[in-house]
């Protein structure tokens, strides 16, 4: 108090904050609370800031409660220097002013005033008032704390407040790591996208990591049905296969949860205050406490519905749990279109490729050249229809001048029933002995070939014809073919010969009877696969058997070329399909003594 | 700030959120004339109040005289810590009945 207010100034004070207060108590209580903020800034303990606040507030009231009319029109200054070790605080008014009283003690506990001044000296460590004609200035220090100095040392406050923090703390830890494992789960997917993995097995690792991080305890996994009209079950947890609940169909809405939320696209919740429908068959698997549906779609598209549930805790999910699972549950929806169109290109592709490799194996199957047969002329057509792979003939020199023909349909398509015209063609070419009697060479064929063909249940229709020119006949036999078809000339019309007979590879011992048949010179017959009976014109009519025959006799009146008689067949043939495409093999051996 | 008077005997004001040199006077003034003459008990809930200073403690004394005048009491209800230290700093933690 002795010292010159000069060398006050000069050596200690240093202005970092200055305001201006209009000279009443609510501009300088504002002016207060920015005086608080500024000396959080500086990183002032909350204790400090509490003890400034209060002690600031005490003493520009003073200044404000001291002002006459005049005085009212000046501000309050209030200066704040913030050093190390030590706060000052300077508020000046230019009041008339108070005297300073010789001891600041508190007033009796009655009294309703003149606490100000023993609040602001038990706040502070030193406090100078100046007073002037002109101004009054109140200089406040208050050491700054060196470590956890508290301006009020209640022990008890303190480990509230410690006790505080370290729950806030632990609050932040768990939220903290609730986010990061939630980023590290989404990360850990985002690398599995476009992967080729098991679709059932992602859903359930990513449900697994989703239940904890919502707090729930149950989880059904459904996919809408390729139809689109029923939500089928893919995963229940906890649980297996046995416990999956049934389908359910999505017009289903008002007795099923999950077909709600797909159909209104709408997120349900239930619980006990907006209970499941008596006969949702989520209750089987959720009879107790909440959950929440959810339906997901791709593209606008419904992919499927989750439902989280919690069978114990009471709590409905919170908004930031329900935005954890809108999130995980995007991921799995591009996942399951993804594994979708993986699928299906997959599939196309080794279709394709299928049809590829049948195609070539029954390409190779085919005679690159027909033997002669004089008189007999004989000309081939193997046309393949998009998906199919079982027809061949084969045209085999049967010595003496003979010729064995050979036209099968392998029942099935692709690769396996172009490896079955393989095996056949192999088999009758490995028995020559045979050639000239075909029932016999059928008979043993189906023994050599049936424990395969039953095996994998396939069957053959193939029919032999041993031609032999000296004698001017065909001899046939038939494993459940087509019939061999024979215009005679000067007959009316062309007719169908011989027994249809059983398919190779139906019953082991099968005997196959052999029909022989004159084909005198203009004679014209036809071996055939059913593709050919079977095609259809625009009104959706089958050729048939009739038809044919019919088709026979023009072809044997049009041409003695065996070659144009197949053109011509062939494009009757076309004309009659019109823009029906194929939908089997057609195979066909046209015959003609030209004798 | 609100007052209700549950029964006839009490007062309960609420919402207070400073008591300050501002306000004190007529926050006083406020409660007194709210107060039915045959109020004995105010409970003064202080949940709210962010800050407090010498003015307000006048405010709380004088309102304390008002209804020890009638044998009544003023209980302070769930003031915040800073609240109570400026309580206890000044002593009048003996002379109200705090309520935590």
């Amino acid at each position: 108090m002795n010292q010159p207010i000069a060398s006050i100034i000069r050596r200690e004070f240093r202005i970092s904050l200055r305001l201006e207060a209009a000279c009443e108590f609510s501009a300088v209580r504002a002016a207060t609370l920015a005086v608080r903020d500024w000396l959080a800034e500086k990183g002032l303990p909350e204790a400090d800031l509490g003890a400034w606040e209060l002690a600031l507030v005490e003493a520009a009231n003073n200044a404000v409660k001291y002002a006459d009319a005049s005085a009212r029109q000046r501000p309050v200054t209030i200066e704040i220097s913030c050093g190390e070790r030590e706060v000052e605080a300077r508020i000046t008014d230019q009041t008339a002013g108070f005297d300073w009283p010789a001891a600041v003690d508190l007033p009796d506990v009655e009294s309703e005033s003149g606490r100000g001044l023993f609040i602001i000296k038990s706040l502070t460590d030193q406090v100078i008032y100046l007073r002037h004609p002109d101004e009054n200035v109140m200089v406040l220090r208050r050491a700054r704390p060196v470590s956890g100095g508290e301006m009020f040392p209640d022990v008890g406050q303190l480990q509230t407040r410690l006790a505080e923090a370290e729950a806030a703390l632990t609050d932040m830890t768990a939220e903290l790591a609730s986010s990061y494992e939630s980023l590290v789960a989404i990360f850990r997917y985002s690398s599995e996208l476009g992967a080729h993995t098991d679709l059932k097995d992602f859903s359930r690792r990513l449900l697994k990591d989703l239940m904890p991080l919502t707090e729930a305890d149950c989880a059904v996994l459904r996919l809408v049905s390729s139809d689109g009209k029923k939500l089928e079950s893919l995963l229940v947890l906890p649980g297996d296969e046995k416990s999956l609940p049934p389908p359910i169909a999505l017009a289903d809405a008002a007795t099923s949860a999950e077909a709600g939320a797909a159909q209104h696209r709408q997120d349900i919740w239930f619980g006990p205050e907006e209970a499941l429908a008596e006969k949702d068959p989520l209750r089987a698997v959720m009879p107790a406490g909440n959950g929440l549906c959810h339906a997901f779609y791709v593209a606008n598209q419904l992919v499927g519905t989750v439902t989280l549930g919690r069978l114990l805790a009471a709590k409905p999910f919170t908004a930031a749990q329900v935005n954890l699972l809108h999130t995980f549950i995007d991921f799995l929806a591009i996942q399951i279109v993804n594994a979708r169109l993986l699928d299906e290109r997959t599939a196309a592709r080794v279709t394709r490729r299928e049809l590829q490799i049948a195609a070539d194996i029954q390409r190779s199957l085919l005679p690159s050249k027909i033997p002669v047969c004089r008189p007999f002329e004989v000309a081939a057509a193997c046309q393949s229809a998009l998906q199919v792979g079982g027809d061949f003939y084969d045209l085999i020199p049967a010595g003496d001048g003979a010729l064995l023909l050979v036209i099968a349909d392998v029942m099935g398509k692709g690769v396996p029933a172009a490896l079955f015209a393989a095996v056949l063609r192999s088999t009758i070419r490995s028995m020559p002995q045979l050639f000239d009697q075909p029932g016999e060479l059928l008979a043993t064929a189906n023994r050599t070939l049936y424990p395969d063909l039953s095996r994998v249940d396939m069957f053959i229709t193939a029919k032999l014809a041993h031609l032999d020119p000296r004698k001017q006949v065909i001899v046939t036999a038939s494993a459940g073919h087509c019939p061999l078809l024979v215009w005679q000339p000067g007959a009316p019309a062309a007719e169908a010969v011989g027994q249809p007979g059983f398919p190779l590879g139906i019953e082991p011992l099968t005997r196959y009877d052999q029909t022989e048949t004159p084909l005198p010179s203009g004679a014209v017959a036809l071996l055939y696969t059913d593709g050919l009976t079977e095609i259809r014109n625009a009104a959706g009519e089958m050729l048939g058997e009739k038809k044919l025959l019919q088709l026979l006799a023009q072809t044997a009146g049009q041409t003695s070329d065996v070659q144009g008689g197949k053109r011509f067949l062939l494009g009757k043939l076309a004309d009659y399909c019109g823009q029906s495409p194929l939908t089997d093999d057609q195979t066909l051996i046209l015959i003609r003594n030209n004798l | 700030m609100h007052i209700q008077n549950p029964d006839a005997q009490t007062a309960v004001v609420t919402g207070l959120v400073e008591l300050v040199a501002a306000n004190a006077a007529q926050v006083r003034d406020d409660i007194r004339a709210a107060l039915p003459a045959t109020t004995v008990r105010l409970d003064l809930d202080l949940s709210a109040l962010t800050f407090l200073d010498s003015s307000g403690l006048g405010t709380l004394v004088s309102l304390n005289k008002t209804l020890r005048s009638r044998n009544g009491t003023v209980r302070l209800l769930q003031p915040a810590p800073n609240v109570r230290q400026v309580l206890e700093l000044t002593r009048l933690h003996r002379v109200f009945e705090i309520t935590p």
